[in-house]
């Protein structure tokens, strides 16, 4: 949204300009949530890495957990998650800079973000900031197209076209030890300070508790080349800072792996400075926001003998968000907007096996979220969800199928003006698994899934006089792929072979259209987009040898993402801004014992940061390398982690988003002792 | 591990270096022949303003005697780009004046090369000023910022004199009647914009009146008559664009009616006539003599140009020039059509073509 708009600054006085940057403010002022916990059995997590990778799973899925974050020199969501297959990490830049995703040239908004089985729900604009999201209190992370393959799940797990599942540590303690208490400081680069503590405790034998704390500190300044204004020196990256602090505690009553229940509550707050994009000449940004999130969640699930299984979640949000930027040239002397979101949310969800191999599902989740803003007129909008799901998994020989179908009927009120139309939408999907060969480890796999993304409240209500005339933005996805697994007795452990191709189509995409007038039609259904593409991953890991083992995972794609949308102009059958045609990710590591050492690189062929292909809209491509290198050992019987993490090793000089360069060799140090 | 990188690295130049050779060279098209021109011009700039924050504000130059078009002359003088948002452009003398509103400067130039002769950053101490307009009076270059301030430069010295407090959010200015009138849009108070024009005494260099118009004025020409147009956005809900003529001899307001104009539109004038663009995209011929419509489309071949954007009439032939801002985000076209409204030829610019200067051979 932040690019397309940006064009109808210029073409406009002052007046528009206000609206402009009021909603490029809103897009940096981003409000990601922090995180939670629902105890739920949404994918089987493999924390041993001595295990193969499950890869044959119905729709594409890609995992990294806790230990892979050193290898690949991860500190946020973001940075773990930046290898997948098909993803692209729209990366503003720094340490307070926002960082979201984008999966298969889909816009961020088509990607649902879920902690611990939970949505982190965005009504304003719809995108989690995954560069707030710590790494600290993770276990894994796991990235399905299309959806989880774990039917029992909330309806909101089957509404979007690709769903990023954050699980967070749950503890695992017997009588004998009742605690474990982590505790850990990461620092360097950018003046970064970062403490943290997670203590775990089993407070009988069916109830424990996990508190996790961190503070967060850095200066985000850093050194960076300015193209094409005529300086010959580096400039330095400033208003970069940012605080924050996140505490979250869960507790958990496990009678038995079949009923068990979690409490979590779930506080951030930070305070940082927004950049903003390299200007020429003009270098100074002194606009900051401010987020204050809490919510508190719950989760229940139960499964009975005759295997009826229930499940469900409750969750209540409220997102804070405070912009400032006191060189605004307003009569009051500075913006200053507050927003408060609310979110109310209940889902249900009941499967049940009418055969061993056939397991059907219904689930309902209902969401009541409202906006307030100190915006002059604006519409303080309420949105109301109701969400059905039907699923049905069936086991048949070679075959398995899965097929879903979620009905979303969603309808908003306001305080002033006119509220958006009642939406009622039908989103099917279908996948199949065929295992061509006996005894043999290769798959094939297909998935159709029909999935949209809402307009967001900014689209509808945003500086619009009225409502604007929106409809959701449709996705169809195709998916056919091969997976290969195979355990070897060579010097190698095991190798995972996937790829697909794939072809999206998105219609009714919401563009912002410049027109002089902003506040009337800049926004609308115009685009169209086809992307094409292959996603391939390759992992593998050899065997222990003299205490020496080498891991190494490979991932290539290939997208090619068109405007279809206008045969008339100029943008027709060219790539969609920012979206590289290849990229290409390599992770490779070798251990020894208690020592690792690995090294990440990331390839990117150049992408245009405008519609038109032009050579002047090109941003160059790049290749960034990282390294990293992990030290375990003991002090008085306490296990003790080092690690060094290097990131950008060669200090390459590069920009995901034009205009807003990315710093150059970075440092990282960690320690981290287990009492 | 060293030959593990080393690999690595190997695959990352290839991979590079075989994407780096698909890439597509597009040269922009000269769409038609430009036709020798009828009068001394020795070319035209075209000042594009890009895209927001992406610092393509980029100045296209047209050679009528080698027909040669250089897509950024500034750039390609100078070493450097103009920054973001170049909102004016203007030759007086032998300088050459563009200002750029988001990088906050103003580039002093040789009008005949582009060559940078100065860039003046406008600033109030970290604060961006940014600059929107300029004009002219004798040794004075004044500019309109959005601080609420129109600054006096010496276009002898090149330095700021004099900072003058005028409305909020100054945009168009004009010298009329020996006083300079300066429309003050307000518009970066959403929902309260301002609405008066300030009248400036160009001897005491300060601010002697403000005049009530039409809310949200954005821009102002003169005529030969005396009198000062004021085109005002309106709220961009009930309030309509409109237009304000003031009578310079008593500074009061003459006439004020509703018009169908574009946000954000132009208006300049020539002659008896003056030009502006309505919210359908046609241009509008105005008579200031009788202060009547003088025609309802100013175009009289057909041409379409999609989103005209920028006006501008080469007073010696008469020919209106007429930028096409496309969608915002593509490049852009200029169009020049002589006095009859026929389209003589059109060049491609950057994105976002505004504002025009002749220079004269």
């Amino acid at each position: 949204m932040k690019k397309n708009l940006h064009c109808v600054y210029k073409l406009l006085p002052a007046s528009a300009l206000g609206a402009v940057i009021f909603m490029l403010q809103v897009t940096l002022s981003n409000k990601a949530s922090a995180q939670t916990d629902t105890a739920k059995k949404l994918n089987e997590v493999t924390i041993s890495t001595s295990t193969i990778p499950q890869i044959q799973t119905i729709t594409p899925a890609q995992q990294v957990s806790a230990i892979d974050f050193t290898r690949n020199s991860a500190f946020t969501v973001a940075d773990a998650i930046r290898n997948f297959a098909g993803v692209n990490i729209k990366d503003y830049g720094g340490i307070g800079g926002v960082k979201t995703v984008l999966v298969r040239s889909l816009g961020a908004n088509h990607t649902g973000i879920f902690y611990d089985g939970v949505q982190l729900n965005d009504a304003q604009n719809g995108q989690i900031d995954l560069g707030r999201l710590n790494l600290n209190n993770v276990q894994s992370i796991t990235l399905y197209n299309g959806q989880p393959d774990n039917i029992c799940a909330p309806a909101r797990a089957f509404a979007s076209a690709s769903v990023l599942s954050i699980k967070t540590i749950r503890p695992s303690l017997n009588a004998e030890k009742p605690y474990q208490v982590l505790v850990g400081i990461k620092g360097g680069s950018f003046g970064l300070i970062n403490p943290y503590i997670q203590w775990q405790q089993r407070i009988s034998k069916n109830w424990s508790a996990v508190v996790n704390s961190y503070l967060e500190k850095a200066d985000g300044q850093y050194k960076y080349k300015v193209n094409g204004d005529g300086s010959d020196t580096l400039a330095t990256r400033r208003n970069g800072d940012i605080k924050a602090q996140q505490a979250d505690a869960a507790l958990y009553w496990t009678k038995s792996d079949s009923n068990q229940f979690n409490l979590h509550v779930n506080y951030y707050n930070s305070n940082r400075g927004l950049p903003g994009a390299v200007v020429f000449y003009n270098p100074y940004s002194k606009q900051r926001v401010q987020n204050r999130d809490i919510y508190v969640q719950a989760g229940y699930e139960h499964l009975w003998t005759n295997s009826l299984h229930l499940l469900l979640n409750t969750k209540l949000s409220r997102l804070y968000t405070h912009y400032t930027d006191p060189d605004f040239l307003n009569n009051q002397g500075g913006l200053n907007y507050k927003y408060t979101q609310k979110e109310v949310y209940q889902s249900a969800t009941l499967a049940y096996h009418i055969l061993s191999n056939w397991e059907v599902s219904y689930a309902a989740d209902f969401a009541y979220t409202h906006l307030d803003a100190n915006v002059a007129n604006y519409a303080c909008p309420s949105r109301s969800t109701l969400l059905n799901a039907i699923a049905s998994n069936l086991v048949a020989g070679k075959w398995r199928f899965q097929g879903s179908l979620l009905n979303s009927n969603i309808s908003e009120s306001v305080k002033t003006g006119k509220s958006s139309a009642s939406r009622n939408v039908y989103s099917p999907a279908l996948m199949a698994t065929f295992k061509p060969f006996n005894n043999s480890n290769f798959q094939l796999r297909a998935f159709y899934k029909n999935s949209f993304r809402y307009p967001t409240f900014d689209e509808f209500y945003y500086f619009a006089i009225q409502v604007r005339d929106l409809k959701p933005e449709f996705a169809k996805q195709y998916d056919l792929g091969a997976t290969y697994t195979k355990s070897l007795n060579s010097w190698l452990d095991y190798i995972t072979f996937t790829a697909d191709a794939y072809y999206n189509n998105v219609t009714d995409k919401i563009l912002s259209i410049p027109n002089q007038n902003p506040y009337i039609s800049s926004i609308s259904n115009l685009g169209k987009v086809d992307v094409k593409g292959i996603d391939v991953s390759i992992k593998t890991q050899s065997k222990l040898s003299n205490n020496w083992r080498a891991l190494l995972t490979a991932n290539y794609s290939f997208q090619k993402a068109i405007d279809v949308s206008d045969p008339a102009s100029s943008v027709y059958l060219e790539q969609i801004p920012y979206s590289p045609k290849h990229t290409v990710a390599i992770n490779a590591g070798i251990d020894h014992q208690r020592f690792g050492i690995y090294y990440n690189q990331i390839l990117s062929s150049s992408r245009y940061y405008s519609g038109e292909n032009l050579p002047e809209n090109l941003l160059s491509g790049y290749s960034v390398s990282d390294a990293s290198a992990v030290y375990n050992f003991l002090i008085k019987s306490k296990q003790v982690t080092a690690s060094v993490e290097v990131n950008n090793l060669f200090n390459a000089n590069y920009a995901v988003i034009r205009s807003f360069p990315l710093p150059g060799r970075s440092y990282r140090l960690s320690i981290q002792i287990k009492i | 591990m060293k030959q593990l990188k080393l690999k690595n690295l190997f695959i990352g130049v290839a991979a590079i270096s075989s994407l780096a050779s698909c890439h597509k060279d597009k040269i922009n098209p000269n769409d038609d022949k430009p036709i020798d021109p009828l009068t001394n011009k020795a070319g035209i700039y075209i000042l594009n303003q890009g895209a927001f924050n992406a610092n393509n504000s980029t100045l296209t130059y047209y050679d009528y005697a080698s027909k040669k078009l250089v897509p950024d002359q500034f750039k390609t003088i100078n070493g450097r780009g103009l920054g973001d948002t170049g909102n004016d452009i203007k030759i007086y003398g032998s300088k050459m004046y563009i200002v750029v509103n988001v990088s906050s400067t103003v580039e002093v130039a040789d009008a005949k090369t582009a060559k940078s002769i100065k860039k003046l950053d406008f600033f109030d101490n970290t604060v961006a000023r940014q600059p929107r307009s300029v004009a002219f009076y004798k040794n004075m270059a004044l500019i309109t910022s959005y601080d609420g301030t129109v600054a006096v430069l010496d276009t002898a010295s090149l330095t700021v004199t004099k900072y003058i407090k005028v409305g909020r959010n100054p945009e168009q200015l004009v010298v009329a009647n020996d006083k300079l009138y300066v429309a003050n849009s307000g518009g970066l108070d959403f929902g309260n914009p301002d609405k008066t024009v300030s009248v400036v005494d160009l001897n005491t260099l300060t601010e002697t009146k403000k005049i009530t118009v039409a809310l949200n004025p954005v821009s102002i020409a003169a005529d030969k008559y005396g009198d000062v147009y004021v085109i005002s956005m309106g709220d961009f809900d009930k309030v309509l664009p409109s237009l304000t003529i003031i009578n310079t001899a008593t500074d009061a307001v003459k006439q004020q009616s509703d018009l169908s104009a574009a946000y954000g539109t132009p208006i300049i004038t020539s002659g008896d006539f003056a030009y502006f663009v309505t919210a359908d995209n046609k241009i509008q011929v105005f008579n200031v003599k009788t202060e009547t419509l003088e025609k309802a489309s100013f175009i009289s071949d057909g041409t379409v140009v999609t989103t005209p954007f920028g006006l501008k009439i080469d007073e010696e032939t008469g020919e209106l020039f007429v930028t096409d801002a496309k969608d915002y985000k593509s490049n852009g076209e200029v169009f020049a059509f002589d006095k009859t409204g026929k389209k003589e030829y059109s060049l491609t610019t950057g994105i976002t073509p505004g504002a025009i200067a002749f220079v004269k051979k």
